[in-house]
């Protein structure tokens, strides 16, 4: 008999950064107050990834954030995509600016809280942050083996193992294919080229069947969901939050544009002269080869 | 490999009622469908009828679907049903509606894909409970036969073992080809549908066609709107759209070839159609070209974000359902205040970006598609191995004259292949012989077998008597002989014997005619009709910017393969494929030779060059999606 397979999905709340949602402060960062935020297109990614194990292994689901008390929009965001089976939210002021070693303290405690747990999911990186670094630490404290950009990935329950495909780069070269496998508990993070791969019409069947399920639960996602506090999850709060992040934002800038190394030059079709200067020019070029 | 009773191909009306049937009767069924959303690649007039047979069983679509008449996505009872006699501006009308009503339980008009969609709903809830239900996005690409086992292979999925095949893949049905049941369709076997979805308020409608809430008209052409080929135009109101289509004999079309598009647009232009589809458009001038592109392009927006709003305010204050929920939910005090707003909005695009109203119509979606014409197509054995074929791709379908009928029937053949195979699955045996035949009898046993094969007397009987206005002397000698006959009770019997004596096919060859589709109609029009003159001149939207709006998806690899360049039939595609795939290349410019190439793949699947081309369903999720159908 297969045993449950137990999935913990790290997701995180991120600016909506999709045309015409952001909106920016004179000063060019972000106007977070104007600016909606949903479930981060990578957590999205990772949550999807999640589905495949509930739809091939039916695996339990536990999606978690740390955040605000309004976080918990992405939780429901999440269980529309992979039908989760629970939803913790890590939210007290203690864990407020928090870096992401910070962030990885909480979630650790917080996975270590689900109970028996084989491979946690995280994203590729977050829109916001870009550091990717949040995964990785999670793996590290929690002791787990780590597996950055999965594209594929596929477990033997039975044996305790995760067969993997990663996207890698060797030596300046792109896009390598590496074929990797390590025994449970695992973290992996969620390469944005990757593409959940149903083969067979049962696998579809149940896709189809759990994913109306998920928008029914999700109407009702109060009832799957939790928050913690830091004194529940158990917490030491001077290694979370503020107090727990070695690392400082002492500046952003913004990246200057390069200078345009081509020029441009509109040509208004309706005018003759326009029309043939274009023509001339064209003549030039061909004729200069 | 994965194992179901039933794998049912394609997932258009009739192939989503077999897995409904399937599914109640206990069987574990799965509809394999190309398209996604599934039944978004199916196009209909349409009216879905509901039959009333009084000696012979039919499966209904409220038999099949028990909650239809409370839920389905239904657009209008059809309560009134006409013909049009059409010469150019005069028009007589025949008022059909008894013969409509003849055997009729009731008749909806229908937007195909809505209707599929909610149809797929039904099933699928149904298909679970036994473990079955829909895939789309994937395209069956055989069927075979190994060591007694059935595999339905896949471009996508892996394959799966199942015991019975149900084809319900349409008109131009590959699962045909691949069994070896059926050659393609002649076409002599076939009609061109082409159709255009148009919008107009549902306030509108009612008041133009004189219609209570919820009630529905349909409109048949003949005559003078074909350009002398054999067929007829439709319009038919749903409750804020129209479809408007014409349907011809692929024959008549191949013997001189038009664009199917150009007799559209002369049939939404005569004047009778183009009152009937009128409707108040904005029309947005040019900009001054000297005004700085800020400036124009300030404009722009500004127009696209006020037309928005006007024509979301127009068909809230037209509709009664969009009106009441627009002040429930306090959106507005009062239609009042919806009037005023509408006006507002409408003055300030007229003031402000100097927009003007003109007479026009909103074509929302145009489409075509390959209808069987049932007493040349019909399959006399519907069923191979155990693959039981149902609705178009049985090239199953009453339609003569004025009767047409193709969803009902296909909903029918599904419930009866559904039959069939459950008794095949008690008595472990899905042969030919014992499944097939079976099948085959059920089939016969349907009243629309019947129908399809046979002139109805009765039918008969009401279409002349609704004719009695019209001058015997327009017909033609075998044409007046036969309505003296039929109006004459003293003779009636031995016409009756006539008919019941005489086949479809016999007797259409006499009755479908040059004459009797364009002459006669002109004819009677010139005699009898009414003049109808329009003050305005509708301008229908080019071909080009009807097919940007249709929603393919590029398919990188050709999937249409022209098999004689050279032949007569491919050369008529130049014409008649509905969005120009084809074009003439001079190959050889002193000798004058010609050959017909691929130009592009804006392919709707229509169909239409499929009898000499190697033509497949493009992969999977890729080609057409309808929003109408
Ligand atoms: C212009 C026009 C007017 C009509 N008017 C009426 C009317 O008023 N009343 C009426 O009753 N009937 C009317 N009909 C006929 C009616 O629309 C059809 O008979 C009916 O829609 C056929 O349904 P079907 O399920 O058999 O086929 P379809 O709706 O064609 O469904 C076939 C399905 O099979 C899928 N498919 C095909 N090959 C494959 C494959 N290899 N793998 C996977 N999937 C595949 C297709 O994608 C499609 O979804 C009209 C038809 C037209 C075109
Ligand atoms: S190329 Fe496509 S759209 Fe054109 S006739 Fe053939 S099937 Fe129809």
């Amino acid at each position: 008999m297969q045993s449950t397979i137990n999935v913990a999905v790290m997701v995180k709340l991120e600016p909506d950064l999709s045309e015409g949602n952001v909106s920016y402060n004179p000063d060019g960062t972000l106007n977070r107050s104007q600016t909606r935020s949903i479930l981060g297109p990578h957590s999205a990614i990772a949550t999807r990834a999640s589905f495949y194990s509930k739809v091939l292994y039916d695996a339990n689901i536990k999606v978690c954030t740390m955040g605000p008390p309004m976080a918990d929009i992405a939780l429901r965001q999440a269980l529309e995509i992979c039908n989760a089976d629970e939803l913790h939210l890590y939210s007290d002021r203690a864990f407020a600016g928090a870096d992401t070693l910070a962030t990885a303290e909480t979630i650790k405690a917080g996975i270590r809280k689900m109970g028996s747990i084989d491979l946690v999911i995280g994203g590729h990186r977050a829109v916001d942050g870009e550091t990717g670094q949040t995964g990785p630490q999670v793996a590290w404290k929690l002791g787990f083996n780590f597996l950055g950009n999965v594209i594929d990935y596929s477990i033997d329950s039975a044996n305790r193992i995760i067969h993997a495909e990663r996207l890698i780069e060797i030596q300046g070269l792109y896009n390598i294919l590496e074929e990797v496998e390590c025994p449970l508990p695992a973290l992996i993070t969620i390469d944005p080229s990757y593409r959940e791969r149903y083969n067979t019409v049962s696998q579809r069947l149940k896709y189809i069947k759990l994913q109306k399920e998920a928008m029914k639960k999700a109407e009702n996602y109060k009832q799957y969901l939790k928050v913690w506090s830091a004194k529940e999850l158990g917490v030491d709060t001077r290694s979370v939050g503020l107090p727990g992040s070695p690392t400082i934002v002492y500046k952003v800038e913004k990246v200057p544009r390069a200078k345009a190394s081509r020029q441009t030059r509109i040509i208004d079709v309706s005018k003759d002269s326009e029309l043939k200067e274009l023509g001339m020019r064209l003549l030039e070029i061909l004729n200069s080869k | 490999m994965e194992k179901y009773d039933v794998a049912i191909i394609g997932g258009g009306s009739a192939g989503l009622a077999a897995l409904m049937e399937l599914s109640k009767l206990g069987l574990q069924a799965v509809v394999l469908e190309g398209a996604k959303p599934v039944g978004s690649k199916s196009v209909t007039g349409g009216i879905l009828y509901s039959k009333n047979y009084r000696n012979a069983k039919v499966y209904n679509v409220e038999e099949v679907y028990k909650n239809f008449l409370d839920d389905a996505p239904v657009e209008r009872r059809i309560t009134g049903y006409y013909l049009n006699a059409v010469s150019e501006n005069k028009v007589y009308t025949v008022d059909l509606t008894d013969a409509h009503n003849y055997q009729t339980n009731f008749a909806y008009s229908v937007l195909m894909v809505r209707m599929n969609k909610w149809f797929a709903a039904q099933a699928e809830e149904e298909a679970q409970k036994n473990g079955g239900g829909i895939v789309s996005g994937v395209h069956v690409s055989d069927i075979v036969w190994e060591n007694s086992k059935t595999i339905v292979q896949t471009d996508e999925l892996e394959p799966i073992q199942v015991n019975a095949v149900v084809a319900a893949d349409g008109v131009n049905s590959e699962a045909a080809l691949m069994t070896g049941a059926r050659k393609k369709f002649d076409v002599e076997a076939l009609y061109q549908g082409v159709k255009s979805v148009i919008r107009l308020p549902e306030d509108i409608i009612d008041e133009r066609y004189g219609l209570k809430e919820g009630e529905g008209v349909a409109h048949l052409f003949a005559g003078d709107i074909s350009r002398g080929h054999n067929g007829g135009g439709f319009i038919y109101t749903n409750k804020e759209t129209l479809s408007v289509g014409l349907v011809y004999h692929l024959d008549s079309l191949i013997k001189s070839p038009i664009e199917p598009y150009t007799l559209l647009d002369s049939f939404l232009t005569i004047p009778q159609v183009s009152n009937y589809i009128k409707d108040e458009v904005p029309f947005v001038k040019e900009f001054d070209r000297d005004l700085p592109k800020e400036e124009q392009l300030r404009m722009k927006f500004g127009i696209s974000k006020l037309l928005k709003s006007w024509e979301e305010l127009r068909y809230t204050y037209y509709s009664k359902t969009a009106r009441r929920k627009a002040i429930e939910s306090r959106l507005y005090k009062s239609e009042e205040e919806l009037r005023h707003r509408l006006d507002e909005t409408r003055k300030e695009l007229e003031e402000k970006f100097r927009v003007s109203f003109v007479t026009n119509y909103v074509e929302l979606e145009y489409s075509a598609k390959l209808v069987p014409d049932g007493k040349r197509a019909l399959m006399d054995k519907p069923y191979k191995n155990n693959v039981l074929f149902v609705g178009d791709a049985a090239g199953r379908g009453v339609f003569v004259g004025t009767r047409i009928e193709g969803i009902n029937i296909g909903i029918d053949d599904a419930a009866r292949a559904a039959r069939a195979i459950a008794r095949a699955k008690e008595h472990n045996d899905y042969s030919e012989e014992y499944m097939g035949r079976y099948y085959g009898e059920l089939i016969n046993e349907s009243p629309y077998t019947d129908d399809i094969r046979k002139i109805d007397f009765e039918y008969l009987k009401i279409f002349v008597n609704a004719c009695k206005e019209i001058p015997t002397e327009s017909l033609n000698l075998f044409l007046r002989l036969g309505f003296m006959l039929l109006q004459k009770a003293t003779v009636q019997d031995f016409a009756r014997a006539i008919t019941k004596m005489l086949d479809q096919r016999t007797l259409l060859a006499l009755i479908e005619t040059n004459e009797a589709y364009v002459k006669i109609p002109m004819e009677v029009a010139e005699k009898i009709g009414r003049t109808v003159n329009p003050d305005y001149k509708i301008k229908p939207p080019s071909i080009d910017e009807r097919i940007a709006k249709i929603r393919i998806n590029d398919d990188p690899e050709p999937h249409i393969k022209i098999l004689d360049p050279n032949s007569r039939f491919i050369k008529s595609m130049v014409q008649l494929c509905p969005t120009k795939c084809y074009i003439m290349e001079i190959l050889d410019k002193e000798r004058f030779k010609s050959e017909v190439v691929l130009q592009h793949e804006g392919c709707i699947e229509c169909g239409t060059c499929s009898k000499e081309t190697d033509w497949k369903h493009p992969k999977g999720e890729k080609g057409v999606t309808y929003e109408y159908g």
